[in-house]
């Protein structure tokens, strides 16, 4: 099957090894892996900050540039929640158009849900050893139901031990803008967060979405952690020298 | 009620800094969600469903409001109720300062009605000679306080410690400082038993409105309601025009919702029903009932792409569970209803140029459209009110403008991919070689709070394209 891996902006920008990481598990799970090299952004930031029209345009980029493979896949829950979910509302009264977000919609995955889909018994490649905590990311667990399946592919990992931590379907406190507009009511959201990472004594902090890796690392680091290492699950499942 | 919510950014940023309000939150923060979660976990049915079902009922209502409130209006009227309509909050205060001087009142026991406080009511009551005396103890904790606004819309002092209401009782009450809560409670409720029993008037809100009964079901706590609404001979409800149900079994099933929703409780201490005037041979009752139903913004979305909203059973659990409210407390919020409720209907009822801040004070972590009894959509609706902003030009230049550019650039990724490289090259050289950024001069609000992490180098895709080339890919 031809999977399109939708590297996302921030992971382009920021830690691209997370995006040759999902590279690496789409092969290993036997995917003929395709990145489409016209692909951007999907368009979320414009969306949630009200602008439809720049919101459509860039969703129809994504779509013209995913809807002849087999599969989109995404290593971030609100990514992927925004094609799955908000393309379709996107174009309500454009029918044809809405007509291909849906299609698309359906062939959308984020990654650890397409993994444990499709990847059949895949064995995680990576060599991680210690704890981890798993934050849930709020658009992958409440649009995409993402929960069991990073733990169920963590816990393929000998070396991975997962303590949970309270709380861990708690927002971080990112929200996009909302971090740039009203820093210090969510520098005080993701301090409970931390809070509640340290309490668990984890070695690592994995979670899934780049803005929340970016809250909760910032703050961590800011607040003098320089113990407790934030991952991405892709990092450590297909291990960090990708 | 004047409307503060054009100023969230520093009322929040105050909230933040009072530490007493801080410590406040902090123990209170837990209660309510805890309780919700462990009342849905022992529920013994389907709570989707039961959700489903709520949200069914309340669309029923609202496709055909106009039909379920004539129908009310007759089955009250039939009871002996009179029935009156209310455009805004200054047309609340006309009608009941209007009643309470026909009935010669000098004295309005209140039980809780957040539509008063939409009204801005004990200050017009105040202003003819009548004293409003509120009767929910969070509410008259309020009320000696200097008429502090509540911070919640079922604990209205949800912000303050026993330690600050044992000093507020001390001085209200002229008595001796009592820190044990059930003495607290006992001294509140000496204080207004002599006010239930010397009122002219009672004054309550109503939770449902039920249309084929004509009647007004209340849901209370503490007691206080029933005193309200059966010790004086005039009773006056105000309460929004979506708040009707059409039969009484519909009130069973939204019984099932509320309280558990919004307190964790099975079911509320109280739930009145309540039928017209007192009938010949009552011994208890009001001779004289007012039911005003209210529009004040409501109206205007019926059939508009906020109707969700009027589904609202003012649960409160959207608050309880709201990361931005658990940080920084109602009262930044500026206006009635604070939390992801309040961010949609503050700017719906008081203009959406009013209140700016309050539709992007979220982090859409849609927390809140999954603990609400009738399925509210509020991302979607913040989401929408954004939208409208955009779109009536009542964004920032600067965001809006640099909103397009940036989309600009994504539509033309080898644009875009110049430019991705040049931000990459810069952020590390801000970086200085270290794993991150300290003080970043395009996104100062960023830094002021946290450190930015540096990028591993490189962009993916320059070195997607590398590794292909060199054929290691």
């Amino acid at each position: 099957m031809r999977v399109g891996l939708f590297v996302t902006c921030l992971v382009d920008l920021l830690r691209p090894g997370i995006g040759f990481g999902a590279l690496r598990l789409l092969e290993a799970a036997g995917c003929d892996v395709v990145v489409p090299g016209g692909q951007t952004c999907c368009g979320q930031p414009a969306f949630n900050a009200g602008d439809t029209a720049s919101a459509r345009a860039l969703a129809t980029r994504v779509i013209d540039q995913f809807e002849g493979l087999d599969y989109l896949v995404a290593p971030s829950g609100s990514c992927a929640g925004m094609i799955k979910v908000h393309f379709p509302e996107l174009f309500g009264e454009d029918e044809r158009m809405r007509v291909r977000a849906l299609a698309l919609a359906d062939r959308t995955f984020e990654l650890t849900d397409f993994l444990v889909k499709f990847g059949g018994e895949l064995q995680p490649p990576g060599d991680f050893r210690g704890t981890v905590t798993y934050h849930d990311s709020c658009s992958g667990l409440r649009e995409l139901g993402i929960k069991r399946q990073p733990r169920q592919l963590l816990g393929r990992m000998a070396g991975v031990d997962l303590v949970e931590m309270a709380g861990c379907e708690e927002c971080c406190g990112f929200g996009g803008m909302f971090s740039v507009k009203y820093p210090d009511v969510s520098a005080a959201i993701t301090d409970r967060k931390c809070g509640q990472v340290s309490v668990t004594g984890a070695d690592a902090v994995v979670l899934g979405d780049l803005g929340c890796m970016l809250a909760i690392e910032g703050r961590l680091r800011r607040l003098g952690d320089e113990r407790t290492r934030v991952l991405h699950v892709a990092e450590v499942l297909a291990g960090e020298d990708c | 009620m004047r409307s503060q919510a054009m100023y969230f950014k520093v009322r929040a940023g105050d909230k933040l800094a009072d530490r007493l309000l801080q410590q406040n939150l902090a123990k209170a923060r837990s209660k309510f969600v805890d309780a919700r979660a462990a009342a849905v976990a022992a529920y013994d049915g389907d709570f989707e469903a039961l959700r489903s079902a709520g949200q069914g009922i309340r669309d029923r209502v609202l496709e055909n409001l106009d039909l379920w409130l004539e129908t009310f209006e007759e089955r009250a009227r039939a009871r002996g109720a009179e029935v009156l309509y209310a455009r805004d909050g200054e047309e609340i205060c006309r009608l009941v300062t209007g009643i309470a001087q026909r009935h010669g009142v000098t004295k309005a026991v209140k039980s809780k009605s957040m539509l008063s406080e939409e009204a801005g009511l004990n200050a017009a009551l105040t202003a003819v000679g009548v004293q409003p005396v509120e009767t929910d103890l969070g509410e008259y904790i309020q009320q000696i306080d200097d008429n502090e606004p509540p911070s919640h819309i079922l604990a209205p002092a949800f912000h303050k410690s026993r330690e600050q209401v044992a000093d507020l009782f001390a001085r209200a009450h002229g008595k001796p400082r009592k820190t044990d809560i059930p003495e607290m409670t006992r001294e509140a409720r000496e204080v207004l038993r002599e006010h239930f029993l010397s009122a002219g008037m009672g004054i309550s809100g109503g939770n449902f409105l039920i249309a084929e009964t004509g009647s007004v079901a209340l849901v209370t706590n503490e007691g206080n309601g029933r005193m309200v609404t059966t010790l004086p001979d005039v009773h006056v409800v105000i309460t929004g025009i979506e708040k009707i149900v059409p039969r009484l079994e519909d009130l069973a099933t939204l019984m099932r919702l509320l309280p558990r929703s919004g307190t964790g409780q099975d079911i509320s201490n109280y739930v009145s029903v309540l039928t017209g005037v007192k009938g010949e041979g009552d011994r208890d009752g009001p001779s004289h009932l007012y039911v005003i139903l209210v529009d004040n913004g409501r109206a205007s979305l019926v059939g508009s792409e906020f109707q969700d909203m009027l589904r609202c059973i003012r649960c409160g659990a959207c608050m309880n569970h709201c990361p931005v409210y658990q940080t920084v407390g109602g009262h930044a919020y500026g206006w009635v209803y604070p939390g992801p409720m309040g961010a949609v209907l503050t700017p719906l009822f008081t203009g959406l140029g009013n209140a700016l801040d309050l539709p992007h004070a979220a982090t859409l972590c849609n927390q809140c459209g999954v603990v609400c009894p009738v399925r509210i959509p509020l991302p979607e609706l913040l989401r929408r009110l954004r939208q409208r902003q955009v779109e009536a030009g009542l964004r920032p230049r600067g965001e809006r403008i640099g909103m397009r550019a940036w989309a600009w650039l994504a539509r033309r990724p080898r644009l875009y991919r110049l430019a991705t490289r040049l931000v990459v090259r810069y952020l590390n050289w801000l970086a200085e070689g270290a794993d991150r950024i300290r003080v970043m001069g395009v996104a100062p609000e960023w830094t002021a709070e946290r450190d930015f992490p540096a990028p591993q180098g490189r962009t993916f895709h320059e070195l997607y394209a590398q590794r292909r080339r060199t054929g290691e890919e």
